[in-house]
């Protein structure tokens, strides 16, 4: 029989709401808790929970390294042949926990994992690519049409079939284009898609164009000569020592730094927090990222009116989309009210 | 008005064909190395004549590119841009095996590279 | 009004027989006469007859086109117009085709050749020419020639054969009558009011030698994005030159059979009006680009269509056609379903297609065509496997030494087609 480990968080295990989102990570061996009846119901005879891993949502993300490597040291000594986490709905916290967990089980124990959440759930966006990830409604209403797509897609990852399309299998897309053969052909389905579409009913489209996320450029400076100009860097720059901790990867935060005076960074002042390039021409001379040595040059040279004295930097890499327009919504108001005409925006 | 250009080349039969007529910048480096190259004149400002996926042989495969620019600097082409970049992206997706082919197929390279430049000499010369 | 009537003609099976006939469904063929048409042309030195039938352990390999036989009955013109017969407008009257066969030429043009027909195994799944009878013809080059001078030798003895072929229809009865009918602009407006104006635009490669294709004759990269009646590709009007990307090109077949012709005709009259095809080429100057997309959209603002269908052919460089003309045609208001296929990688994690756009938002593909499949050896090869390693979509190792062959489906003729001919999709 096929064995499962199944995670879920403090309210899904009816241990309380939010004032129990601190609770710690616990283990309940043989165990089989909300949502998993119904998955024990659709697994038949096929598969069975081992085990339920609860988690308070407070605790896992605010502990996350500890609270990561108890579960993944229960799951390797559970050995199941899939894990499942979640459904986690719209619950935001939850579905970060499932995809992390998730995600963190199949890359460190090579055990293969499902979870399930709405598709605006910001661990979603996260987590979609790395993770099997099923489109669930957006309230615990929708668990049993969740359940219905997860545990077939657990049984195929567990006796490790090959996944179809991810229309085929209920995923979200993740990223990976699968072929499969249609049961009408392509110019029929073109013609189906093209009544649809003039009949302004909605339709699927076979293929997302990439996600571009237009911004519209501003009118030129009117004369940079006398502009004030701004550094912000997804790049991750930081003064040694990265005093506010900004994350290598998936960064929560962004920093603010004051460069007055600086007319140069160097290996002794600053360093890239950045996980995703190799560091060392970055940390060798941080002006290669964000060129603060040449804007100090233009600026003697009245070509720009004045650098800005503090830059914004955060680190790039794998941080979800939602986090750096929310730090960027933040330090513009900061640029606006500081005055400042233009940025330069440099990644890596 | 008769648009300048210039060809840039890795194909030995373009700049012997074409290289007495049309100015022709033969150089050799590998088909993505082209793309670099030409990627440089766009970001010099040099319009984008001709699409550099052009063929449906496909990049890795056949090891011979021709691609045409602009010959005078103008503007920064945004399309050009897009189109040159995109191209660049695509080479990874097939595997290379430009250099295990017998000795008479590249000339079939070079023949069919040189005809789908030349397709575009036409156009060119009459604009 | 014009009116095509097309009768099929049914083959169940192919045989060789000492006099040209089709009998009770079978076709039989004196191969004299065939070699006899081939060689007509001095270019080429000789040639091979052989007969594939579905579920034959066979594979045909390198293949150059496919071809349906046809037959012109009543009404103007001949088939293949400009190319065979002589240039006349058709696509009226009554036209006969051999239904449930094909006539494959076959046989190296260009050292990187391509194209594999599986009759059977996995690979028969990928390509529709499994399914035909397959009359095929192997043409050897006379020593010495040039590329650009053999490839039409072995377009037109394809074209040749399915002519004389077609004509053993002419006096039959066919098993099956489809009628098409189409309209003038103003009658068609008046006499289905109310119904969606719609066309079909179809992009045609046209970026030189082993990549053209000729309308009535002309080489489309020397046209102008024009109207054409939907019935007249059922004469052959269209005629592919087109050799490379086996996958994703569309073999004379696919012309005489266009998918999105024959479903948009099974609308009309219901739930559309299908006003008229529209061709438009594929070019590599940028600038022809941008002159028959702005033609395209042209012509579909002047047609006051409401919506359309927009195929395309080949990789790279006609992604950006296909994104300029969605674009340019979104923007008039007509609303723009495209057929594509994918190069996604081997993994299909890359980037499928060179260009995108927004206005891109309702997407037709027929798949990926980077991935990889394992052919199984099969007892007989019509043609050669001397080009599998070279083929797009192989390498080095792909005939491997237990006589499978291991390649991207972009090797298989048919295979990720972009008229929507096949059934194959990704998500």
């Amino acid at each position: 029989m096929i064995k499962v480990v199944h995670y879920i968080n403090q309210f899904f295990a009816q241990i309380g709401g939010e004032e129990m989102a601190h609770i710690p990570a616990e283990r309940h061996d043989g165990e089989v808790k909300g949502p998993g009846a119904a998955f024990k119901a659709a697994f038949k005879d096929e598969a069975e929970i081992i085990s339920t891993i609860v988690c308070g949502d407070s605790y896992f993300n605010e502990h996350l390294e500890e609270a990561k490597s108890t579960i993944l040291a229960w799951v390797k000594e559970l050995n199941p042949d899939v894990f499942i986490a979640g459904p986690a709905f719209n619950a935001g916290r939850y579905g970060v926990a499932c995809g992390t967990i998730a995600d963190a089980v199949q890359e460190e124990l090579g055990i293969p994992a499902v979870t399930g959440m709405y598709v605006e759930n910001p661990g979603a966006d996260m987590f979609k690519n790395k993770v099997y990830t099923v489109p669930t409604k957006n309230s615990a209403a929708g668990a049993r049409d969740a359940v219905s797509k997860m545990a077939p897609l657990a049984l195929k990852l567990a006796k490790k079939e090959a996944i179809g399309a991810s229309c085929q299998d209920n995923y979200m897309p993740n990223g990976t284009r699968v072929n499969f053969f249609e049961e009408k052909r392509g110019s029929r389905r073109a013609v189906d898609m093209l009544l649809k579409k003039l009949a302004d009913k909605p339709f699927v489209t076979e293929y997302p164009m990439p996600d571009f996320d237009r911004v519209a450029p501003n009118p030129a400076v009117k004369d940079i000569s006398k502009a004030t100009i701004a550094i912000v860097t997804s790049g991750g720059i930081v003064p040694k020592g990265n005093p506010d901790h900004i994350e290598s990867s998936n960064a929560s935060h962004y920093g603010e730094y004051d460069i007055t005076g600086v007319t140069d960074l160097t290996e002794a002042t600053y360093e890239t927090a950045h996980g995703g390039y190799d560091p060392v021409y970055a940390n060798e001379d941080s002006d290669r990222v964000i060129p603060v040595d040449v804007l100090r040059d233009m600026e003697k040279e009245g070509i720009i009116g004045k650098l800005h004295n503090k830059f914004y930097t955060t680190v790039g890499n794998g941080t979800a989309v939602a986090s750096s327009k929310a730090f960027a919504e933040e330090f513009s108001q900061k640029l606006l009210a500081d005055g400042v005409d233009a940025v330069i925006l440099t990644s890596t | 008005m008769r648009k300048e250009f210039i060809i840039l080349t890795n194909n030995p039969l373009v700049k012997d064909r074409l290289g007495e007529e049309f100015e022709v910048e033969f150089m050799e480096i590998s088909y993505e190395e082209v793309l670099k190259k030409v990627r440089d004149f766009v970001y010099n400002k040099h319009e984008l004549l001709t699409h550099p996926l052009s063929g449906s042989v496909k990049p890795n495969e056949t090891p011979y590119k021709s691609v045409m620019v602009a010959k005078k600097p103008e503007r920064f082409d945004l399309e050009s841009v897009k189109i040159i970049d995109s191209a660049i992206a695509a080479c990874p997706k097939f595997e290379f095996k430009s250099d295990k082919y017998a000795e008479e197929v590249y000339e079939d390279f070079q023949y069919i590279d040189y005809t789908l430049i030349s397709s575009a000499l036409p156009s060119a010369v009459a604009w | 009004m014009r009116r095509l009537e097309l009768g099929h003609i049914n083959i169940t099976d192919i045989q060789f027989g000492s006099e040209s006939k089709i009998e009770n469904g079978v076709l039989y063929v004196d191969e004299e006469a065939v070699k006899a048409i081939v060689l007509e042309d001095e270019r080429i030195k000789d040639c091979k007859l052989d007969i594939a039938k579905p579920g034959e352990s066979v594979r045909i390999t390198p293949v150059k086109d496919v071809i349906e036989p046809r037959v012109k009955v009543e009404g103007r013109g001949g088939i293949f117009p400009g190319v065979i017969s002589k240039v006349d407008t058709v696509g009226e009257g009554k036209t006969y085709a051999l239904k449930g066969m094909a006539v494959v030429t076959a046989g190296k043009i260009v050292g990187f050749q391509e194209g594999i027909i599986d009759m059977t195994g996995p690979g028969a799944d990928y390509t529709p020419f499994s399914k035909l009878n397959n009359l095929v013809v192997v043409c050897e080059p006379v020593e010495g020639i040039k590329q650009h001078d053999y490839e039409p030798a072995v377009r037109f003895a394809g074209f040749r054969v399915a002519v004389y072929l077609g004509e053993l229809a002419r006096e039959l009865t066919p098993d099956k009558v489809e009628v098409f009918e189409t309209y003038g602009i103003m009658e068609g407006a008046e006499k289905l009011p109310g119904l969606p104006r719609v066309a079909y635009v179809q992009m045609l490669q046209s970026q030189g030698l082993l990549h053209d294709t000729y309308v009535y004759g002309v080489d489309a990269k020397k046209t102008l994005s024009t109207i054409m009646t939907p019935t007249e590709i059922m004469d052959g009007a269209i005629v592919s030159g087109n050799c490379v990307s086996a996958c994703d090109k569309n073999p004379t077949y696919v012309h005489l059979n266009n998918g999105v012709v024959h479903d948009l005709f099974e609308e009309h009259g219901k739930t559309i009006n299908f006003v008229c095809q529209i061709i438009t080429n594929e070019n590599v100057y940028l600038a022809d680009k941008q002159r028959s997309s702005d033609w395209t959209a042209k012509l579909c603002r002047l047609l006051d269509l409401d919506g359309i269908v927009l195929s395309q052919e080949g990789f790279g460089n006609p992604d950006t056609d296909l994104i300029m003309n969605c674009k340019k045609i979104e923007a008039e208001g007509v609303k723009t379903v495209i057929i594509t296929d994918e190069y996604a990688g081997r993994d299909g994690k890359s980037q499928s297609l060179a260009d995108a756009d927004v206005a891109a938002d309702a997407v037709i593909t027929g798949g990926n065509a980077n991935q990889v499949i394992v052919l199984p050896k099969l007892d007989k090869v019509i043609g050669t496997l001397d080009y599998v390693n070279t083929i797009a979509g192989g390498n080095e190792h792909s005939l491997r030494e237990d006589g499978t062959i291991e390649v991207e489906i972009q090797a298989i003729t048919g295979a990720t087609n972009e008229t929507g001919f096949g059934y194959l999709s990704a998500r």
